[in-house]
């Protein structure tokens, strides 16, 4: 009995040598990706993106608490280089850091260039959007274009015409969305982060975008720039009717 | 005519003789027992890791620019190279594993007790060999956890009163870790130890031919100094086998497994490491040490300042001694951990003590996980109908960090509570006074929050809780109107 469970033992033991030389696919074998590399080494977009960025802006570039990266329509609307420039610097007095290593983050400018080109080649759909007449990006693009700068008093019935369906006739919230006039709120976000979530809404959160506020009628440039003149105003410290081109520090 | 060859062969060598007297000495039918394998296993792992070991040797460059990359070498390009990395590793781990076994098994069965005294010490000996094997052996990678391990080791030393410095600078062979430092440790772990190691475990099995192997012990027969070596002759005469076939049987039984084992860890988990050149500007890593001094890991993160160095510097030299006065201490009497309480209890204990702290070591919630902020996604059910505000919350919750001590939804660092439910226990204001206060191990956030960052922080964490519970409210606040 004992012979015949050694032998069974020793047969394993032999079909293990013999078959371990032949295994290159063994399990235990080191990986060239599990291998260590220094952190400014990494140049994976899906590593870079789950480290750094994932945390605020979703798993996956959506779903999270800051503004969803994967959305066709945000990035058909912003440039590389803007998104190389926030990436790299951060929004001043938001709550998106900095990540060049010059301002004092974790990235090399290579690691920036990763997450850029990433993010094009992954999420955007340029060919959707041929024939879509996007709104200018930021304000100075705007002004560039010829609309002019916004005014929060026509914001004001901007806002009443299409965004009070959802945010309530104050903007202190309704049923579907809550309060965009709160002070707090508004003296943690910039501008330019009011105006591309009017622009692109939030895919995630069932929030429209600047096309489908209302039933078949965009909003033009012109009347995002004033609906966002008008939530600048709002924010506390920020004298009402300020121009918006007239920056004034925040808070 | 080979007979003849053979009778002149043993007449020169005796080794019929030898074989008679080792081999083929009598032991107690009774230590026929599984529990008396794990020394030869031991042993069985020594072997491994000198084999293995030499063969890495052939490889292994132990200069501080070099070692890291011949280990490289090893991984990646010499043709399973990384196996026989992953065969010493594991066999390292094996080797501490059954020691440890062994040695709770000599302890609990009284095999230490006279007349085996020595084989006990010569043991301890033995153990701490090992382990000065297991940590030179982190150190020959040289990478991150080499040089963390180092520098707890010399921590812990330079707090020796007056000789301090003076055995830091010995063994980091100057005043820092540099390529001297390899060189000392690689000779240690190659040269001296081995050494000392084959020479103690000679003594070692040469006494426990002398002695005898300790009868599988009976309760209600204490041993006695004047009858013990009378009555273990007899007890040989009367029921005696030969150590070879009878006795080695379940020996070469385990050890065939053992090595099982160790080939089916290697194959499957492979080597560890390395982890990466030391560089003294990473400090977002948390290294660890090897698997068996994880509680020690976890003893020094979690000891108070003010036990630290009595314990660092007292705690090893007692419990050295205690293991070596064992067999003084308690050296007759009882040997069955049937009729020895205290013992039992002890070995309980220890085991349990270690086992935690090594538990609590493996994922260390005392330190802080430094990418949670940006890497730990929020979980969508704590974002999906948030007002503007809440959001804004969330984010500040990542951006200060908060992230790296408190988890939600099972992601994030441990240092700190979870606040999965935290808005059923703590109102607006206690959220507000934790975070600009802290307490506890948690920092005060006072200056680095903005009014509106507090205020967006608080409203987020209102919210943390199941859809079904209600929070908890002061009780001057209105019940919250549902959105
Ligand atoms: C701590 C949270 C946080 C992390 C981590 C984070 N972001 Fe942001 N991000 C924000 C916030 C908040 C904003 C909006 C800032 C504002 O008010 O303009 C933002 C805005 C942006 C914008 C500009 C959006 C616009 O309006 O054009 C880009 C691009 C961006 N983030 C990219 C990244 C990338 C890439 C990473 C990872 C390297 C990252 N973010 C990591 C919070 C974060
Ligand atoms: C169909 C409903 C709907 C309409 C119309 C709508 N929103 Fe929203 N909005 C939402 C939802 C949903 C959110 C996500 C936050 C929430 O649930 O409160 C949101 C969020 C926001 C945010 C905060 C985004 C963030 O990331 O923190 C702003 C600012 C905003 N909306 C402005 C506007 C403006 C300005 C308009 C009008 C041009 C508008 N919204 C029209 C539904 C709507
Ligand atoms: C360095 C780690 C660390 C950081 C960073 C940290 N905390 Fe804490 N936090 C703790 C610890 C530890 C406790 C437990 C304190 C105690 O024992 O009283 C705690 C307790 C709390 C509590 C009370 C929870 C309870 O169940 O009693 C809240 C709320 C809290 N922290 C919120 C925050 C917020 C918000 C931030 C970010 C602004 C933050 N913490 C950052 C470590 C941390």
């Amino acid at each position: 009995m004992i012979v015949r469970r050694r032998r069974t033992v020793l047969l394993i033991t032999i079909v293990l040598v013999v078959l371990v030389p032949a295994c290159d696919w063994m399990p235990g074998r080191p990986t060239p990706a599990e291998r260590w590399k220094p952190k400014s080494e990494i140049k994976d977009f899906n590593q870079l993106y789950a480290q750094n960025c994932s945390g605020c802006h979703g798993a996956n570039g959506g779903q999270g608490a800051a503004q969803p990266l994967n959305d066709p329509v945000y990035l058909a609307l912003v440039s590389d280089e803007k998104l190389r420039q926030t990436t790299a610097h951060g929004v001043p007095s938001s709550l998106m850091p900095a990540y060049a290593e010059s301002a004092g983050g974790t990235l090399t400018s290579a690691q920036i260039d990763v997450l850029v080109a990433g993010m094009r080649s992954r999420w955007a759909r340029p060919n959707e959007f041929n024939n879509v007449g996007l709104p200018p990006y930021s304000i100075e693009d705007a002004i560039a274009k010829g609309s002019g700068p916004g005014n929060p008093d026509r914001g004001a019935t901007v806002y009443k015409t299409y965004c009070a369906q959802c945010h309530g006739e104050e903007g202190r919230g309704g049923e579907k969305a809550g309060s965009i006039v709160d002070p707090n709120f508004l003296a943690l976000v910039s501008d330019q982060s009011l105006r591309t979530t009017v622009i692109t809404g939030r895919p995630d959160m069932k929030k429209p975008d600047w096309r489908s506020n209302l039933d078949g009628q965009a909003m033009t440039p012109q009347q995002i720039s004033d609906v966002v003149a008008w939530l600048a105003s709002l924010r506390p410290g920020t004298e009402a009717k300020t121009p918006p081109e007239v920056k004034t520090a925040r808070r | 005519m080979l007979r003849k060859i053979a009778l002149w062969i043993d007449e020169r060598l005796h080794v019929s003789k030898i074989y008679a007297s080792t081999a083929g000495h009598s032991v107690p039918a009774s230590a026929e027992s599984w529990f008396y394998v794990f020394g030869s296993g031991t042993l069985l792992c020594f072997i491994i890791q000198i084999v293995t070991g030499i063969c890495l040797a052939f490889v292994y460059v132990p200069s501080a620019n070099e070692a890291y990359t011949s280990l490289e070498y090893l991984n990646y390009q010499q043709p399973l190279g990384w196996f026989i990395r992953a065969m010493h590793d594991w066999g390292s781990n094996f080797m501490v594993g059954i020691m440890i076994l062994h040695m709770t098994q000599v302890f609990l069965f009284g095999a230490y007790k006279y007349p085996r005294e020595l084989t006990w010490i010569s043991g301890v000996v033995l153990l701490i060999c090992t382990l000065g094997m297991a940590f030179t052996g982190q150190i020959m990678r040289f990478d991150q956890d080499a040089y963390w391990g180092l520098g707890i080791g010399a921590a812990m030393m330079g707090r020796v009163p007056l000789i301090g410095p003076n055995i830091v600078h010995l063994m980091l062979g100057g005043p820092i870790i540099a390529g001297e430092t390899l060189s000392r440790f690689f000779t240690l772990h190659v040269f001296i130890i081995p050494g000392l190691i084959i020479a103690v475990v000679s003594m070692h099995l040469r006494l426990v031919l002398m002695k005898g192997i300790n009868e599988y012990p009976e309760p209600g027969k204490p041993v006695n100094k004047l009858t013990y070596e009378k009555g273990y002759e007899e007890l040989l005469k009367k029921e005696g086998v030969p150590f070879v076939p009878n006795a080695i049987r379940k020996d070469l039984i385990f050890s065939g497994l053992v090595m099982l084992g160790i080939l089916f860890c290697a194959t499957f988990f492979g080597p560890s490491g390395p982890e990466g050149t030391p560089d003294p500007t990473q400090i977002r890593t948390v290294p660890r040490p090897d698997f068996f001094f994880l509680w020690i890991f976890s003893v020094l993160a979690l000891l108070p300042e003010y036990l630290e160095t009595f314990l660092i510097l007292t705690a090893p030299i007692v419990g050295i001694a205690l293991l070596f006065a064992l067999p003084f201490l308690s050296g007759t009497g009882e040997k069955s951990y049937h009729r020895r309480p205290v013992a039992f209890l002890s070995v309980v204990v220890i085991y349990l003590v270690v086992g935690i702290l090594t538990y609590l070591g493996t994922y260390s919630p005392w330190s802080p996980q430094m990418d949670a902020w940006s890497g730990d996604q929020m979980p969508v059910k704590y974002i999906q109908g948030r007002t503007p505000l809440e959001l804004e919350g969330a984010l500040v919750f990542q951006n200060k960090q908060c992230r790296n001590c408190h988890s939600l939804g099972g992601l994030g660092g441990q240092r700190g509570p979870a606040l999965d439910r935290v808005a059923t226990i703590m109102t607006s204001d206690q959220l507000v006074r934790q975070v600009l206060q802290g307490g506890g191990n948690m920092p005060a956030f006072g200056k680095n929050l903005s009014p509106p960052e507090v205020a967006a922080l608080a409203a987020f964490m209102r919210t943390l809780r199941a859809p079904t519970e209600s929070p908890v409210r002061n009780s001057t606040e209105p019940a919250q109107p549902g959105r």
